[in-house]
């Protein structure tokens, strides 16, 4: 299979890998995924006030996958809180150029961060609760 | 292929040995041996000479006799007409076909088309370690049982089945056996005075000979019925002008792979191999750890994707133990029948040693398969139990 630069680059060169130290505050975590396809990805973002700061990650699966968590995690980073639910995966196949029968795997991703949006708006309406 | 490619993918294709090349090349030219074979004028009657001479190199590689060895495009249309023909031929003594989960999908594809005409067909299981048990293929023999098609090593785990005992347990039963042997030669013993075997696939590609010629050993007196029709070529059972060149190549082919002088030398290859990567904390070996080929090492690397690790280390030509595709991870049908899950079929690869292997490429692939396997499971860090068992 052949892979885009953009694939193979963060393939090769993750960044953002990891969790966050335990305590960091405004840390919330999504995790998914598919066993029939193999994929699995967790991921934390630190939100602060509205803004997402920053975001690491973990994942198993193909190329296609680890690149993906990888362009998702700076892709948020600076953007604002609600941006977790909005995640266009059409638009991140096309920008890792990446077929569209794994179109399914990069799914898995966005229910990860919609796990993390989940969380977050808990532990928001928790706050303005409190 | 740059330099810098390490081979290691022998069981998929071989390279074409030089010399196999020279003697390809003299049947091509116009000062050499390019007639067509079936012509009457001298100059055909050399090219005919060539393809005889061929015969009997390939004949002597598998003991047998070279009026038994007819040619093919490959080891997929011997299957074809080994199974297809055989079928066919005896299809009012019987229409019942044994084979195995773990053949090679040119049998299993064929035996399925087999189905489709009204034939019936048994898959026998194999073992964990890949193997069946000779008893097996005796028991599932019915009174209408006219073919059992088992291969001799498979492709994918280069487990090597008990052929002799197989073709007794055919033979008592006057049931046909046909076996595909594209993987064996140059690395186990064919024997074929030894076996009880009626059909026997054969192929150049993967023994240092071209692509697109292969032979079907064909014991005296088995009937086959064509599939083809159009000539007198091969008993009119294989019709179409003899490709001299590729026939020469095979022949030159078989008649360098010899497996007394090449076979260890392979085998410690692979040891070497195994030696390094099974410092791999979990890695663990796919098929029978002593009954099998000495040119394929099929491992399992617990929690890494296979597809991610072909690409890690794509400086080293590896195939994944699993037939993959890119729509799903659609596990091996030879690594499932061994009883892997899906995920650890993933996790597997094949390396396939060869000719050409040097001890230097064994040890870069060890530092680099190692290395690699302990960054993909960084990465992977804190996944579920799925991801490794």
């Amino acid at each position: 299979m052949g892979y885009s630069l953009e694939v193979q680059q963060r393939f090769h060169s993750p960044q953002r890998v990891g969790e966050f130290a335990a305590g960091t505050p405004g840390l919330v975590t999504g995790e998914a995924e598919d066993r029939t396809l193999n994929v699995w990805v967790r991921v934390q973002v630190q939100v602060v006030g509205t803004v997402i700061r920053s975001v690491r990650y973990r994942v198993f699966g193909c190329p296609h996958m680890l690149a993906a968590a990888g362009w998702v995690a700076e892709a948020l980073q600076g953007r604002e809180s609600h941006t977790m639910r909005e995640l266009d995966v059409h638009e991140m196949r096309e920008i890792l150029d990446a077929p569209v029968e794994k179109l399914g795997k990069l799914l898995v991703l966005e229910d990860a961060l919609q796990a993390c949006w989940q969380a977050h708006f808990v532990s928001a309406q928790a706050q303005k609760g409190s | 292929m740059t330099k810098r490619t390490i081979y290691l993918d022998y069981a998929a294709t071989t390279p074409v040995d030089p010399a196999v090349a020279a003697a390809m090349r003299e049947c091509l030219e116009p000062d050499g041996n390019f007639a067509n074979p079936s012509s009457s004028h001298s100059a055909g009657q050399r090219a005919l000479g060539r393809v005889e001479e061929a015969r009997a190199q390939i004949a002597a590689r598998v003991s047998a006799p070279a009026d038994t060895i007819w040619f093919t495009s490959g080891a997929t249309e011997s299957d074809n007409l080994a199974i297809q023909g055989a079928m066919l031929a005896h299809r009012d003594q019987g229409r019942h076909l044994i084979t195995s989960r773990t053949e090679h999908k040119a049998v299993l594809d064929t035996a399925a088309a087999m189905e489709k005409q009204g034939f019936e067909v048994t898959y026998l299981v194999c073992d964990s370690d890949g193997l069946i048990a000779p008893e097996q293929v005796a028991a599932a023999i019915k009174d209408d049982t006219t073919l059992v098609s088992i291969m001799h090593v498979n492709n994918e785990t280069g487990v090597v089945q008990d052929i002799t005992a197989i073709g007794e347990c055919c033979r008592s039963r006057a049931v046909l056996l046909h076996v595909d042997a594209a993987q064996s030669i140059g690395k186990v013993p064919v024997p074929l005075d030894q076996w009880a075997a009626d059909l026997v696939a054969l192929t150049a590609h993967k023994v240092y000979g071209p692509k697109g010629i292969g032979a079907l050993y064909v014991r005296p007196g088995t009937k086959l019925a064509p599939l083809m029709y159009g000539g007198a070529q091969e008993r009119g059972v294989r019709p179409g002008t003899l490709a001299t060149h590729q026939i020469v190549g095979m022949g030159q082919a078989y008649e360098l792979a010899d497996t007394d002088r090449e076979a260890p030398v392979l085998a410690a290859m692979r040891d070497r191999l195994w030696a390094g990567l099974s410092a791999i904390d979990g890695v663990r070996l796919n098929g029978h750890p002593t009954q099998r080929s000495p040119h394929v090492l099929n491992l399992v690397f617990p929690g890494v994707d296979g597809e991610s690790l072909r690409l890690g280390i794509a400086e080293i030509a590896v195939s994944a133990g699993a037939a993959c595709n890119a729509t799903a991870p659609e596990a091996s049908h030879v690594l499932s029948a061994l009883g892997l899950s899906d995920t650890l079929a993933g996790s597997s690869q094949r390396f396939s040693v060869g000719r050409f292997t040097e001890p230097a490429e064994i040890d870069y692939t060890i530092e680099r398969v190692t290395a690699e396997v302990a960054r993909l499971r960084e990465l992977a860090g804190g996944a579920p139990a799925w991801c490794t068992n």
